[in-house]
């Protein structure tokens, strides 16, 4: 209590530079209060609108039936397999998506005629929705992980090599008329200069697809899966659990946002010492 | 064959060709360049500066006539040549030493001594210190030195410059101005400066060439006294002989060109 005390008490008015900080503390704290008060409100009200009966628990349920079943799946120990299996889809579909439509624009950046060949079949994919093409994935690849897989990949791959290679091309032409001059190939352009520039813009890609991958294998797993958090969400709805189908959509919401932080951290190591113009 | 000039332009002409039209930037133009001269080329924008200097870095080919860096075509960027641009054209992700081995890389002459002399020309250029920092972290002046040392680096026998101090500050100037002419001197390397900057053009090189007209040719060569070529750039500047030379550029360059237009279709 004292310490808290310390951390809020108003500093020497002479020290202007010490009532800054301490300025700037409050309303950090303020925020972070508030942030918090907000979730208890919703929460707290959720509770209490079921126990009062304004809320209807059997539509949606009530956060401790939802806390309750948590705990429950995880005694009997199959949550963290549904939730391994879904992270782990992801991870895969979201890491071949983003490398595959690298290695895609790579290859049209180095062949212009293939880029103008292939530009309105990347176009008319790119405006597809790709959860259309389930059904196709589903009888050449079977109802199961290939499947789900290719869903993850498809929604991810075509706008990472229209990102990607439009990044290639906005490359600072001094740099590459500089590295001409130095002799460069090609691929000396490419590796020393065309790709760690496009760094950023990977980065960017990856962000989007981290939420893409996952709208891909929930989507997959909707269709085919016996397993994962899609299956739970679908399973909770047919049997009409609904206390499964909040959990598992709380548990999607927290393993997205990870995913997202570690993309966001990988971006501030990689690009600690780039400026934007 | 042994070759009396560095660079030799005999006939040059290259035309630029687009979908819509096609621009000759030069016609018929012929210089040559002993080893060891600093030669500037000024003129108007659009009249060919920066297209003769590409044809002579390699980066383009001519269209008619030839060119040849000590007696040996130019067939591609070569190996004797170092080229600086306006912009400084360091990689932001890569450290200042890192930068400064990006030709020896690329070349793959990338060695222990030739890193060593590279980070010897750093010291000398006041920037010893700063190895480990990121271009981010430098001053526009700062970072044209580093520009300047990885061109060095590549130890050029001639070095093209296109408007390498037209974007910092007039002190920096200045003093890179002095800096570039006492190591073109040390290691008697023979230079090419395209600028728009005419007292720079006066008080860096040997000879100026004014390059008029569309299709750009050279409408004549200004001969600097020995008096000035002695004195260092910024004591050039303040010779009694300096300043009717300006005017005379001054008026050269102000004088119509005759125009030559069927060339655009």
């Amino acid at each position: 209590m004292k310490a808290f005390y310390n951390l809020l008490k108003p500093p020497n008015h002479a020290d202007l530079y010490a009532r800054y900080l301490w300025r700037l503390r409050l309303r950090e704290i303020s925020i972070r209060l508030a942030q918090i008060s907000l979730l208890l409100l919703l929460i707290g009200g959720w509770e209490v609108g079921v126990r009062l009966g304004w809320i209807d628990p059997f539509l949606f349920s009530s956060p401790s039936r939802i806390a309750s079943l948590f705990v429950q799946m995880i005694t009997e120990g199959d949550l963290f397999h549904h939730i391994g299996q879904t992270a782990l889809e992801t991870l895969i579909s979201f890491l071949l998506g983003t490398a595959g439509g690298t290695i895609i624009a790579t290859v049209i950046w180095a062949f212009p005629w293939l880029a103008r060949v292939l530009d309105p079949y990347l176009v008319i994919l790119n405006s597809m929705p790709k959860v259309a093409l389930g059904p196709l994935f589903i009888v050449t690849m079977g109802a199961g992980f290939g499947s789900i897989l290719a869903m993850g990949i498809a929604i991810t791959i075509i706008i990472t090599t229209l990102v990607m290679y439009s990044s290639f091309q906005g490359v600072n032409p001094d740099h590459l008329k500089l590295a001409r001059a130095f002799g460069a190939t090609q691929w000396d352009l490419f590796r020393k200069i065309i790709f760690p520039s496009s760094i950023p813009d990977l980065i960017a890609a990856l962000k989007v697809n981290v939420g893409l991958a996952w709208v891909g294998v929930i989507v997959g797993e909707f269709l085919v899966s016996k397993a994962g958090l899609g299956y739970l969400i679908i399973y909770g709805f047919q049997v009409f659990n609904l206390t499964l189908v909040l959990l598992s959509l709380f548990i999607v919401a927290i393993c997205a946002t990870i995913m997202y932080q570690a993309v966001a951290y990988l971006e501030k190591r990689l690009l600690r010492h780039r400026w934007t113009e | 064959m042994v070759a009396s000039s560095a660079i030799q332009l005999d006939n040059v002409s290259k035309t630029y060709i687009s979908r819509h039209n096609q621009v000759t930037a030069i016609r018929a133009v012929s210089f040559c360049v002993k080893p060891g001269e600093f030669i500037a080329l000024v003129g108007p924008s659009g009249c060919g500066k920066s297209t003769v200097l590409s044809l002579i870095a390699g980066l383009l080919q001519p269209d008619e006539g030839e060119i040849r860096l000590f007696g040996e075509m130019v067939k591609g960027p070569s190996l004797r040549t170092g080229y600086m641009l306006q912009h400084d054209g360091l990689l932001e992700w890569r450290t200042v030493a890192e930068n400064i081995a990006l030709g020896l890389e690329i070349r793959k002459e990338i060695n222990k001594q030739r890193l060593k002399q590279a980070h010897a020309l750093l010291h000398e250029l006041g920037l010893g210190h700063a190895d480990q920092y990121y271009p981010s972290q430098l001053s526009g002046g700062m970072r044209q030195r580093v520009a300047l040392v990885r061109t060095l680096a590549l130890e050029p026998d001639i070095l093209l410059l296109d408007e390498p101090f037209s974007a910092i500050d007039y002190q920096n100037k200045l003093f890179l101005e002095g800096l570039l002419n006492a190591i073109l001197q040390r290691n008697e390397m023979t230079a090419v400066l395209v600028t728009h900057d005419l007292e720079e053009a006066l008080a860096m090189s040997d000879r100026v060439f004014i390059l008029g007209g569309q299709p750009g040719a050279i409408q004549r060569i200004i001969q600097l006294p020995e008096e000035i070529r002695a004195l260092k750039p910024l004591e050039a500047r303040s010779h009694p002989l300096f300043r009717p030379l300006f005017h005379e550029l001054w008026q050269e360059i102000q004088q119509p060109h005759s125009f030559h237009k069927e060339d655009i279709r």
